[in-house]
């Protein structure tokens, strides 16, 4: 395959090594999933617009659509995380209790 | 001829108000007072007599105030039977009250503003007692209420005294309510609010006004239902308990029934209500007075009880008896006041019998003057009481009537003996009870004269009055001798055993008291539980389903907070994880690396 997207496959490889990978902060694995859901966004227009395929031109705005809730998600998780401990450190989520 | 003395009359009273913004915030002011009501009162005593010799009755409709579509409201006075002999009888009152304040209140800061008030109290009963139309007896109605609401709370500082003057504002309401209710009725069906109207058209069915009307004699003359406003209203100073509580005021109440007469005449449900409730509280009240420990209180219940006793007349359809029996209540209940006042001061404001005793000696006058009213109270052949008391027993034994009520009101009878001899012996008789230091005095010409002027009343005034009132309805003249002497044969009972039990128990131990006398001293428990239960009980109800049901419940819990409890709780029994998240993060990329590494490598 051509190669704008392999670069566009490393750098979802690079992301995800990111989400998987992380030391202390739970933000640090919610900007990976964002940069996931960027290069999957930019893999799947270029994809698109290259070989016309144009009744799927509205599959990366839904996409996106999802991703907006996604995150959504993970922040307020986030943010009930940081209201009980104060940071987000994940070594905080060590308690099997609500 | 009389129109014309009576508005001289009026005018004197007036200028009192108006002198209060002039030079006369000075130690004058209450002398001043004083001889106004006098002149007052012998001016009065001209039409009176005018009244008495030639039966002449007077209407005074001076100046139109406005018309209501149909209704014609005007400044109407009234000058009857009742009218004319109860102003000068209330005007002699109020002058001997006002000599005893003199010496009563003579320490006080705020003497004029005193007099200022007592002085509003009595021009609101005289428009009362001259009201040709419903609205002027409800504007002295609702005067009366209010000058007895700052009356009572003078020493405002007291939290007791506050509550007390409440209380009467709101035992008045209610009586108002009813007031109002029958002024609506006769409004809608009758047109007018003039006595002369409403007496002339002929209703089908009084029942409605009736009962408004009666229900604010409850309200005003304290009857049972409506009355712990009158005991708790000895919290305030002895001149206003003489004045309101014991002549005035509370008569306003009977007064109203009794300016109805007529139309109370035809309805006879109405007047076995009136003869049932007047029994219950005559009968209640003297109950309670037996175990009271305060002067004024006793006293305060002697009103009742002879209050109820007037109840009783209106419901065996003597009403002129019972206004009798007001006239001459008068004399001895606010002599009775003023000597419990003077014995008060005397002992350094005590107001507890039991630590009183032997007055006898270093009080001789108000000694006199205390039996004296205590034997007019209870109805001792040819003094004043007689006249109007053994009248209303009499006639009440000889009238078709309940036979329950009538013995009810006898036994009331006999313990007004009975808690007048417990008063007469606890205060004068046997050994001082009192602290030793005090200064008994009793050498004020104020205080000497105003009692002895209803020492006098007491005495004579029911013998004047009725041998000069012209002639109403004919009292019974024959009856078997012992029901003549029922009346009399009951006080001595009551005077009799009341004295015996005091001496036996005078040197005894003290025992617990038992069920019947704690009834009989905490009120019948009727204002312990009245003034809590109905309250609370409909606060918490008003609570429990305003705020707690419909809010509470269904716009806050049952949609929102119910789904969270419910996720918390179904997410903390499925799920069996432990933490370590980046351990698991860990393991699913190595597998990812593995898998894609080791498929990978077969080509």
């Amino acid at each position: 395959m051509s190669m704008v997207y392999i670069n566009i496959f490393l750098a979802f490889i690079m992301s995800l090594m990111g989400l998987l990978m992380y030391r202390s902060h739970l933000m640090s694995s919610l900007l990976c999933l964002e940069g996931m859901m960027l290069s999957l966004f930019i893999m799947m227009t270029v994809a698109i617009l290259n070989n016309h395929l144009t009744l799927a031109s509205m599959a990366p705005i839904i996409l996106l659509v999802f991703a907006a809730c996604e995150a959504a998600l993970g922040l307020s998780l986030l943010v009930m995380v940081s209201n009980t401990y104060g940071t987000d450190y994940v070594q905080n989520l060590n308690l099997l209790q609500c | 001829f009389t129109p014309l003395m009576l508005t001289a009359m009026f005018i004197l009273l007036l200028p009192i108000i108006m002198s209060n913004t002039q030079l006369y915030k000075n130690s004058l002011y209450p002398h001043y007072v004083k001889t106004t009501i006098s002149y007052a009162f012998i001016i009065s005593m001209i039409p009176t007599m005018m009244f008495i010799s030639s039966g002449q009755e007077a209407v005074i409709s001076n100046w139109h105030w406005l018309s209501i579509q149909t209704l014609k409201l005007s400044l109407s006075f009234k000058m009857d039977y009742f009218s004319t002999i109860f102003i000068p009888v209330a005007l002699f009152v109020t002058w001997s009250i006002m000599e005893f304040s003199m010496w009563y209140m003579h320490s006080d800061p705020y003497i004029n503003r005193f007099f200022k008030y007592l002085l509003m109290f009595l021009i609101t009963m005289m428009i009362l007692v001259t009201a040709n139309n419903l609205f002027q007896l409800f504007i002295g109605w609702e005067g009366v209420g209010i000058m007895s609401f700052l009356l009572i709370g003078w020493w405002y500082g007291r939290a007791d005294a506050n509550t007390a003057a409440l209380q009467a504002i709101l035992y008045n309401r209610i009586g108002d309510v009813g007031f109002i209710m029958a002024m609506a009725w006769f409004l809608t069906n009758s047109n007018a609010w003039d006595f002369q109207q409403i007496f002339i058209t002929q209703h089908e069915n009084l029942n409605i006004p009736l009962l408004g009307l009666l229900l604010a004699a409850t309200g005003k003359s304290a009857q049972f239902g409506l009355h712990p406003w009158l005991p708790s209203a000895m919290e305030g100073p002895t001149p206003v308990s003489a004045l309101l509580h014991s002549s005035t005021m509370v008569v306003a109440g009977v007064f109203l029934l009794i300016r109805f007469y007529p139309l109370m005449e035809q309805n006879k449900t109405m007047q076995t209500l009136t003869l049932c409730l007047g029994a219950i509280t005559t009968l209640f009240t003297a109950i309670c007075a037996l175990t009271q420990n305060d002067i004024k209180k006793v006293v305060a219940f002697s009103t009742s009880s002879q209050l109820g006793l007037m109840i009783v007349t209106i419901g065996i359809n003597q009403p002129y008896l019972a206004f009798l029996h007001i006239c001459t209540h008068a004399f001895f209940k606010a002599m009775l006041f003023m000597c419990s006042g003077s014995i008060i001061h005397s002992l350094n404001d005590e107001q507890d019998i039991r630590k009183m005793g032997g007055l006898y000696k270093p009080m001789p006058f108000t000694t006199t003057s205390l039996i004296i009213g205590s034997l007019a109270l209870t109805g001792m052949p040819f003094l004043t009481g007689f006249y109007s008391k053994d009248l209303i027993i009499e006639t009440a034994n000889t009238s078709y009537t309940n036979a329950w009520a009538l013995l009810i009101t006898l036994i009331a009878t006999s313990l007004t003996a009975a808690y007048s001899t417990r008063i007469m012996f606890f205060v004068l008789l046997g050994q001082p009870r009192f602290n030793t230091l005090n200064l008994i005095n009793e050498n004020n010409t104020h205080l000497i004269n105003s009692i002895k002027r209803l020492l006098i009343g007491s005495i004579f005034a029911g013998y004047l009055i009725s041998y000069n009132i012209p002639p109403t309805t004919i009292p019974q003249m024959t009856m078997p001798y012992y029901l003549k002497l029922t009346a009399l044969a009951v006080t001595i009972a009551g005077f009799i055993l009341a004295l015996e039990l005091n001496l036996a128990a005078k040197n005894l131990k003290f025992m617990y008291p038992s069920n019947l006398f704690k009834f009989s001293n905490l009120l019948g428990y009727f204002p312990i539980v009245m003034h809590r239960l109905p309250s609370k009980m409909s606060l918490t109800m008003s609570q429990k389903s305003a705020s707690m049901l419909l809010d509470m419940i269904w716009l806050e819990n049952v949609l929102p907070k119910s789904i969270s409890l419910f996720q918390m709780k179904m997410s903390t029994t499925v799920s069996n994880q432990k933490g370590l998240v980046k351990l698991y993060f860990l393991s699913f990329m190595i597998t990812l690396a593995l898998s894609l590494i080791l498929l990978n490598s077969h080509e």
